[in-house]
């Protein structure tokens, strides 16, 4: 698995553990009758700023896994290889296509939360799409891109 | 349409180039070593350049590297 896999891998999880959290605080507010603006504008911020936060921290902490497993592997404390940690024409066209993966998502979720409002629903509705279809987006990216390293294209 | 696909003869050139690992040819050319995998079991086509690269670790010409075969050709 490359540096770029598991980055991948560990943005991934952090984003799932991210949807989980928005799904149970939504429904959480829905089953107690909360679902009110500020409290939903509350549970965005602190979502977006999270994945914001979670991408910095899961390429950080995939770095130093990737030392330490390089360590233990050669049982020295030597940096791995530099072919280890460069981004080579492969990984930005992968991530290119992961990107687009993203795009499309979000773009059918802008979708549905529009027609969600112009079918009569209130714009919190609206506003709880846009936030999901965007978890959702980062999520799909992150599969597709496993899926272009694991079977190639 | 002929299914035609890049195939390479790099396994057979790291081998007779003093076994030289995936790992090295990797840094020779500038590109990871699970690239160097993906291109040697045909699942990824590299791009020209890299191709080119590839080519000159090997001083020999590209299209002793690569081919753009179908199946029965490349047999």
């Amino acid at each position: 698995m490359s540096q770029q896999e598991k980055t991948i891998t560990v943005s991934f999880m952090s984003h799932i553990l991210i949807l989980g959290y928005y799904l149970i605080n939504l429904f959480q507010m829905m089953r107690n009758g909360e679902l009110i603006a500020t409290r939903l504008f509350g549970l965005w911020a602190l979502v977006i700023v999270t994945i914001i936060i979670v991408n910095i921290i899961a390429n950080i902490l995939a770095n130093i896994f990737l030392a330490i497993l390089h360590a233990i592997k050669t049982q020295r404390a030597e940096e791995p290889p530099a072919s280890e940690f460069i981004e080579d024409e492969r990984d930005k066209l992968i991530s290119l296509k992961g990107t687009r993966v993203s795009y499309i998502t979000f773009s059918l979720g802008v979708l549905a939360a529009m027609l969600s409002f112009a079918l009569g629903q209130p714009p919190l509705v609206m506003f709880s799409l846009l936030i999901l279809s965007s978890i959702l987006a980062e999520i799909f990216g992150d599969i597709s891109q496993v899926i272009y390293y694991r079977r190639g294209f | 349409m002929e299914n035609r696909k890049v195939r390479n003869n790099i396994r057979k050139l790291r081998f007779l180039h003093n076994e030289m690992t995936q790992e090295q040819l990797a840094e020779a050319v500038g590109a990871t070593r699970q690239t160097i995998n993906a291109i040697e079991s045909a699942k990824y086509a590299p791009s020209l350049e890299l191709a080119f690269r590839i080519a000159l670790v090997f001083e020999v010409p590209l299209e002793e590297v690569f081919s753009y075969t179908t199946e029965d050709e490349a047999k």
